[in-house]
């Protein structure tokens, strides 16, 4: 246990060809599935959280469920639509970077969607009411909730990454966690420990732990700068 | 001005059920009632907020409301009080009435209860309506203020001739602020009278209600 910790450090320190591999891939994933949700969830969000028209309520409970799906699930649909029994075994993206961003943005946009929902939901009624109240333009009073809605995209959109960067049943099932290719950091860790070489598992383990650390010091930094 | 009859119905319970009524163009109405007896829903129908079951606005004036709790908009306390216009001299004259000169570049967020009240109040007077609807503007706001707010409310008033309705909890306001005080009971307006005649209620409720006051 010692001499695998010692050597997960020695592999960071010396920059190891295949660890520095897979975080770059794991970087585009998350990069790309994140910003791509948050481009798609938060309009939807703000929408959801502030219109009002027949079926919004079911549309808001279909998002809930699918901010809990389970990412094994979201795999496997995936997994079948692309395979070679699929309807889009013709794109061959299985087991590619792509599809891994795709069946991200699938798992991630309800979580970013929901959190702006709940939110907007929460100061619609307020904000409405004061606007028009004094007889502000609805178009003025939808940016001006806009505006209240700045620091909830930060964290939203920050959940949406952390959920990203720590899933593993997902991108393990549509990439399947190729060597040099589609392996992550979540996946390398289940794959090297199965092989019994724990140094790159700790290695893996203690960058996704200081990268979770610093998002919750952004997350707490954001939440202290809107409250002042 | 004429407000219409209407009525207002949450979850098949009808919760206000208000008359035809003229009220004398400029006057100041104190609008009064235990909670729950309709108060804030008579406000928010007539700045038209909420609509009645009808769905036509029983008043047809440009309205001003202040609603029962006031919201910041995370920006500036100036930003806050300019949203509603950008004459700079107005909004000076009335954020040093209402003793908010050292907080105007504070983030309004972080306002206390009556301090973000003093602001929503220095914000709605900043344009002139016809109808001013101000729901408990006061109750957060210590006696100095509420003096102040007082003031203004009249000044605002005398200034715009426009028909002013406060919502209040104290008799003494509206002694001090109204020309005459409407009574609401169970989501009816019980009695209406002019001020000076709030010794001499008509009605067994108002009279009990005016008891609890010591009036
Ligand atoms: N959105 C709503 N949905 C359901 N019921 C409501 C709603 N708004 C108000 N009510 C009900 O209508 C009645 C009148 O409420 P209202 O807010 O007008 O009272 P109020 O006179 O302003 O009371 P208070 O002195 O506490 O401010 C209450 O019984 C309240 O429960
Ligand atoms: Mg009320």
């Amino acid at each position: 246990m010692h001499t695998a910790l010692e050597k997960a450090i020695e592999l960071i320190a010396s920059g190891d060809a295949e660890l520095l591999n897979i975080l770059n891939v794991t970087a585009i994933m998350t990069l790309s599935s994140s910003v791509i949700a948050l481009l798609i969830g938060v309009p939807l969000g703000v929408f959801l959280g502030a219109s009002q028209f027949p079926g919004r309520k079911a549309l808001i409970v279909i998002n809930r469920t699918l901010m809990g799906m389970p990412p094994v699930v979201c795999g496997l649909i995936f997994y079948i639509l692309f395979s070679g029994v699929g309807p889009f075994r013709a794109t061959h993206l299985l087991f590619t970077v792509r599809i891994m961003i795709i069946a991200q943005v699938v798992l991630i946009t309800p979580i970013v969607a929901g959190t702006m929902e709940s939110y907007v939901e929460g100061i619609r009624f307020s904000v409405r009411e004061t606007a028009k109240g004094l007889g502000i333009s609805r178009i003025k009073s939808f940016f001006l909730l806009c505006n209240e809605c700045v620091y909830q995209v930060f964290s939203s959109y920050l959940l949406g990454f952390s959920r990203s960067i720590a899933e593993v049943g997902c991108v393990a099932m549509v990439g399947g966690a190729i060597s040099w290719k589609t392996n992550v950091m979540t996946t390398a860790i289940m794959e090297y420990t199965n092989k019994g070489s724990f140094s790159i598992g700790i290695a893996l383990g203690i960058i996704l732990l200081s990268i979770a650390l610093l998002i919750n010091i952004l997350l707490s930094i954001i939440q202290r700068r809107a409250s002042r | 001005m004429i407000i219409s009859g209407f009525t207002k119905t949450y979850d098949g319970r009808c919760v206000l059920d208000f008359p035809r009524m003229e009220i004398s163009d400029g006057s100041i109405c104190s609008v009064v009632g235990t909670n729950g007896s309709g108060k804030t829903t008579m406000a928010k129908i007539l700045a038209g907020i909420e609509k009645p079951d009808s769905g036509i606005r029983p008043v047809e004036l440009n309205a001003g409301y202040m609603p029962q709790r006031s919201f910041a908009f995370r920006m500036s306390v100036l930003k806050n009080i300019m949203l509603n216009g950008d004459d700079s001299e107005r909004a000076k004259l009335l954020y040093e009435k209402m003793g908010l000169t050292a907080l105007l570049n504070k983030n309004a967020k972080n306002l206390s209860g009556g301090e973000t009240a003093r602001m929503a109040l220095c914000r709605l007077l900043m344009k002139d309506y016809d109808l001013l609807i101000l729901d408990e503007p006061t109750a957060a706001m210590d006696i100095e203020a509420t003096t102040e707010s007082e003031t203004l409310i009249k000044e605002y008033r005398d200034k715009t001739g426009c028909t002013v309705f406060i919502v209040s909890h104290s008799l003494q306001q509206a002694k001090r602020i109204s020309d005459e005080v409407l009574f609401l009971h169970e989501g009816r307006p019980a009695e209406r009278c002019r001020t000076e005649g709030l010794n001499a209620p008509k009605t067994e409720e108002f009279r009990r209600f005016l008891e609890f006051y010591g009036v």
